[in-house]
């Protein structure tokens, strides 16, 4: 597999991403006004239960934004089948593989380059007590935001039809976010409704946004180990990025995506 | 008149094509009010969450699916679809104030199912209650419809009008009372941010929301009081125009 071929995949998939500026504006200010206001309002709601929820939030919002970028990679996949450009891309002097490879790490990479400049300004906000700590928190966010783009690939792939696409992933949002620790802590998806509080247990999100809040000091116990943590992110990667690859691959074949 | 209707039916042709993003869109207000709902009513002692949202997620629900005319005649000029519409043998103010009204109705009928919801969960509203529900509610989605509208048509470039309806829409949803308290709102006056303070509560989405509560939760607590359909009628009646007038003469210049 020729590295320098990969860059290149990688490479168009982040000159792609930048043509969505508006998206990406639009997302800026999505996360700006869940932080200044939203955040600030209900930390004033709940401080009796959560008295730092607003530094909890800022983190939680941050991992969800990392979330929806890596997933706008399926709606590149939809876009390139509806307009003919599969056929192009497998016209070029790359192998299947190190497309779909490539691919996979572009959507994970751009997401993280996207939410670059958020993340110095939460850490901003919210301090950093151990720097080897946020080392490891970024490390599993790299797997976190690789993992979610291997799963949008996955889900692109496996849906025939553009609308159906959407929708699922509208469903999936609603619920993967909500069902997480991105908004509130377990203990009070547990008081609610304990099966809330299992299946939080369970997602990928939960993971990436308590791991990111252990490293940057605002949780100091964390209610697995770190290391269950790193594992748990790095299975999720590993599963969706092959996963993803394998059936993209496939699908490449036979111009089944028509 | 008819000629309106053909309009609205047109709309609603339209709306129901839609039926995908529909179910994503109640998807999303469902697990809002049945998750984040329920685990925040632990967290708060200020209010019963869950009773305090329910009223406040119907509002969201007009507000979204109102919206989604703009969408629509966004993607009609884009395509020069318009150039059909203007053919059509109506006046441009039929075309426009039906465009407007096909608009609020889907709202309404989108919002309905959340509305019973809330019956469900809080309590029935007497009939006069209903009917002043519904009123407000009618008004609101017009106002939004014609906001929706008046963006759309202002703008040929999808990405413009998609940014432009972001900033709307977190306008109009945090700095309302759908999510917390007004009370709770105050907050953001010591951060210097006071116009906000401001717009909440003139906000008709605060307005709306606060009625509904007045007549299905502690009427002691959420009092009803006639400024709040009042703000809505004026809300409203402006932005019904203004989309009236916009939609009918910038469609002339493309």
């Amino acid at each position: 597999m020729g590295l320098r071929k990969l860059w290149l995949v990688i490479e168009r998939d982040l000159r792609m991403f930048i043509q969505y500026k508006f998206m990406l504006i639009m997302r800026g200010i999505w996360f700006t006004s869940q932080v200044a206001l939203f955040g600030l309002v209900v930390n004033r709601m709940v401080q009796e239960a959560v008295p730092d929820y607003f530094h909890y939030y800022v983190a939680g919002v941050t991992i969800i934004t990392l979330y929806s970028t890596a997933m706008f990679i399926g709606y590149d996949i939809f876009e390139e089948a509806e307009h003919g450009v599969f056929e192009y891309l497998l016209t070029l002097p790359v192998s299947r593989r190190e497309l779909v490879l490539g691919r996979s790490i572009g959507g994970g990479l751009r997401s993280f380059i996207y939410i670059g400049p958020l993340l110095v300004v939460v850490l901003f906000i919210l301090g950093v007590l151990n720097p080897l700590y946020l080392l490891v928190a970024v490390a599993s966010l790299f797997l976190f935001a690789f993992g979610v783009s291997g799963m949008s690939i996955t889900i692109a792939v496996v849906m025939k039809s553009g609308d159906k696409y959407d929708i699922l992933i509208g469903v999936l949002d609603a619920l993967i976010v909500r069902l997480s620790t991105t908004m509130y802590p377990t203990l009070y998806m547990q008081r609610a409704t304990p099966a809330y509080a299992a299946i939080a247990n369970f997602n990928p999100l939960t993971y990436a946004s308590d791991l990111f809040r252990w490293g940057t000091g605002i949780e100091g116990t964390l209610q697995f180990s770190p290391l269950v943590g790193v594992l748990a992110l790095f299975t999720f990667f590993f599963s969706f990025t092959f996963i993803g690859v394998v059936f993209y691959e496939r699908r490449l074949e036979g111009g089944s995506w028509q | 008149m008819k000629a309106i209707l053909h309009v609205i039916e047109y709309d609603f042709r339209n709306f129901f094509r839609y039926r995908w993003f529909i179910i994503g869109l109640i998807a999303m207000n469902l697990a809002d009010l049945f998750i984040s709902a329920i685990v925040f009513t632990q967290m708060t002692s200020l209010v019963n969450y869950f009773q305090f949202f329910a009223p406040g997620l119907a509002v969201v629900g007009l507000f979204a699916s109102a919206f989604m005319i703009g969408r629509e005649i966004n993607m009609e000029v884009r395509r020069e679809i318009h150039h059909y519409m203007l053919s059509l043998p109506m006046t441009r103010t039929e075309l426009a104030i039906g465009r407007v009204l096909a608009g609020g109705l889907r709202g309404m009928l989108y919002m309905t199912p959340l509305l019973i919801t809330n019956f469900i969960v809080l309590h029935f509203p007497t009939l006069p209650q209903l009917l002043l529900i519904l009123l407000t509610l009618f008004l609101l989605a017009i106002g939004i419809s014609g906001v929706s509208i008046s963006i759309a048509v202002s703008t040929t470039s999808f990405e413009k009008f998609v940014t432009a309806r972001g900033v709307v829409y977190y306008m109009f949803f945090f700095c309302s009372s759908v999510f917390y308290p007004l009370s709770v709102i105050q907050v953001l006056s010591t951060k210097g941010l006071w116009p906000l303070v401001t717009f909440a509560q003139i906000n008709p989405l605060t307005n709306g929301s606060d009625l509904i509560r007045s007549f299905l939760l502690d009427p002691e607590v959420y009092v009803f009081s006639p400024q709040m359909i009042l703000n809505v009628a004026v809300f409203s009646g402006i932005f019904a125009l203004l989309a009236t007038f916009a939609y009918s003469k910038i469609l002339q210049r493309h």
